[in-house]
């Protein structure tokens, strides 16, 4: 049932001390509205209890972030857009940063705020598990003053805080001193965007001498509140990562969620999922594991995720010669490791258009030749040439017969297929290619598309590898 | 709605939209999308759920994206709206709304306006977008239709035009 406007009264002080004193005049009288991405949807419902209204939106007050030597200071009403845009919430708290590009679509994001998402409390917000790993504080202020409490106190129960009724919260907290940590987020959800999630994780770790130094881990819609896994963490800290101790992870989650069956999952789902995630985690955690190849890699991506997009783009193109794909990885860093790199090429290249798919077949030689077979005038980059060339060492030593066979088998793959063959050679014998390549070409058009382009994939997920080894 | 309610809570609130300044006299809890509708005509914007789920009611406000349907029209006294309606200049459509048309990236229409402004404000952020930053932008619109693909491929067309065919 809709709303009837005529019913609310909403004023817009346009300060935070008339804000305040308004709220002490009437405590529990007047609701706060940010950016409406809760209370208008409330509305549209027939369900806001409250009737009257208080306007926060683009409170200069509320709308700053302060960055000091200690912590990063959130006003509440920054939005979603605001976060995402911020240099120290992207390089310092990933966690935030990603859920808050979880949090809805555009639109959503450009009004839903970061105090609303706190206060509205529901146990599925993307940002809440965040906050609790980062161990925020709240600042609240009332026309009684300013109080600062740790934000894992703030939820007492289903939709319940501790804000007093003539109380907002102004701002929240989070101290600069995870930046060492790795950090893992990920949510499970129907859809990326514009969709609430069925579970979600936020966690924090480091290994040291090969056993877990710290860990902070917090799970989204699986408890009445945003939920801090302290008893899985005390038994995984000080331990070595190997699969006795993953199932007993599981277990202490196991023991400790309250899921419900609603819309969006059941129960049991969300409980199988939830110690799925813990376990990913730290199997991630796990091969994080600092050493001295670990530490180039991490160089080498650390730079390629901060450079210009054309530098990322030239850097990366030799590793698979698509431009829509290297454009495609370009837009998803800053990517945290070696397997973050892989995951995203698989699902970037599986995107991809045919016509894409053709553009970095055709930056290959012709198996068995040493220049790439298309006439363009752009050649490929001298990386891609070198690993052509590695990847095609054993078949230098091929015999004449066998050579001339391939030459043969490529040109009547060239004339039914109307491009080059395209193998992932690396570790492959001359006999060896020339029987795939007989195989390959009983296929009809559409299997042997979708053989070369799983190919390409093994071929990208090598150069991949030695691009990480600089 | 004729009783003494109506003039205890009814308010004046100004704003500028496609240009033009207006000025209403609207409850402040009154949604953006019904005084855009129902009292400047401006039937361009769509509603779809009237929840803030499928972007069909988007317009601009001060440059951003927003969800009308979640806009209290208090909240936009003094802004700059932007409405599907304010994109062409006269007769010559916006690039995008070309590309829309060129791409077949609208079918039943219902979310082709709020589709072409967040793809305006993708542009004015992201001048040069990839698919995937395409894709991001316009992931909080919802087309009934399934015409995804036609509607990325506009906004892509858009960004490239093509010089020969």
């Amino acid at each position: 049932m809709r709303s009837n406007p005529a019913d609310y009264e909403m004023i817009a002080p346009g300060s935070l001390y008339a804000i305040v004193s308004l709220l002490a005049k009437e405590p529990g009288v007047w609701v706060p509205i940010a950016g409406g991405t809760d209370v208008m949807v409330q509305y549209a419902a027939g369900k806001l209890p409250a009737r009257k209204l208080v306007s926060i939106w683009n409170l200069p007050e509320l709308r700053r972030i302060e960055v000091t030597a200690e912590e990063i200071r959130i006003g509440a009403g920054c939005t979603y857009t605001d976060l995402r845009r911020h240099e120290i919430v992207g390089s310092e708290f990933p966690l935030l940063r990603s859920a808050a590009r979880w949090t809805g679509g555009v639109a959503n994001q450009n009004r839903g705020t970061i105090g609303g998402n706190i206060v509205n409390a529901s146990p599925a917000a993307d940002s809440l598990p965040a906050l609790l790993v980062y161990d925020s504080e709240l600042i609240l202020v009332s026309i009684r003053g300013e109080r600062r409490l740790p934000y894992a106190s703030f939820h007492t129960g289903y939709k319940k805080t501790l804000l007093a009724t003539d109380e907002l919260l102004q701002a929240v907290c989070l101290p600069r001193r995870f930046s060492g940590y790795f950090s893992h987020a990920r949510k499970v959800g129907a859809r990326n965007a514009q969709a609430i999630s069925k579970v979600c994780i936020a966690a924090l770790g480091h290994l040291g001498d090969g056993v877990v130094e710290d860990v902070r881990i917090a799970l989204g819609s699986v408890a009445p509140v945003p939920l801090r896994l302290t008893e899985t963490e005390k038994i995984v800290r000080g331990k070595a990562i190997d699969s006795e101790l993953l199932l007993l992870a599981r277990n202490a989650v196991a023991d400790k969620i309250q899921s419900i069956d609603d819309i969006r999952s059941t129960a049991r789902y969300r409980a199988a999922v939830a110690g799925n995630l813990v376990v990913e985690f730290l199997n991630r955690l796990n091969s994080e594991q600092p050493g001295p190849e670990r530490g180039e890699v991490k160089d080498v991506l650390a730079r390629w995720n901060r450079s210009s997009v054309d530098e990322a783009m030239q850097a990366i193109l030799p590793c698979c010669g698509s431009k829509a794909w290297a454009q495609g990885m370009v837009a998803r860093r800053p990517l945290a490791d070696e397997a973050a790199l892989v995951a995203a090429s698989d699902e970037t290249w599986r995107s991809r258009t045919q016509s894409d798919w053709m553009e970095a077949f055709h930056s290959h030689p012709r198996i068995g030749e040493s220049r790439p077979s298309s006439e363009e005038p752009q050649s490929p980059p001298a990386q891609s040439v070198e690993w052509s060339a590695q990847e095609q060492r054993d078949l230098a030593d091929a015999e004449a017969a066998v050579k001339l066979a391939l030459a043969d088998a490529n040109r009547e793959y060239e004339r039914r297929f109307n491009r080059i063959f395209i193998v992932c050679a690396t570790g492959k014998s001359a006999p060896e290619i020339l029987e795939i390549l007989r195989r390959r070409l009983n296929n009809d058009a559409e299997t042997e598309l979708h053989e070369a382009a799983e190919q390409q994939r093994q071929i990208t997920e090598i150069r991949l590898r030695k691009w990480l080894q600089g | 709605m004729s009783d003494s309610r109506e003039s205890l809570t009814k308010v004046e609130i100004s704003f500028t939209v496609n240009g033009e300044r207006k000025t209403v006299r609207a409850h402040p809890m009154e949604r953006l999308l019904d005084i855009l509708r129902q009292q400047f005509q401006l039937t361009g914007t769509k509603e779809g759920c009237g929840e803030g789920e499928c972007g069909s009611c988007a317009v601009l406000m001060d440059g951003i994206l927003v969800n009308s349907c979640l806009v209290p029209v208090l909240q936009a006294a003094g802004s700059n709206v932007v409405t599907i309606e304010g994109l062409a200049a006269g007769e010559t459509l916006h690039v995008l709304q070309e590309a829309f048309l060129e791409c077949g990236g609208a079918q039943c229409g219902i979310c082709t306006p709020g589709m072409i402004l967040a793809a305006v404000h993708l542009l004015n952020g992201t001048p040069k977008p990839t698919m995937e930053e395409i894709r991001e932008g316009l992931s909080g619109n919802l087309c009934r239709c399934t015409g995804y693909s036609q509607i990325v491929e506009a906004v892509e067309r858009a960004v490239h035009p093509r010089t020969t065919a």
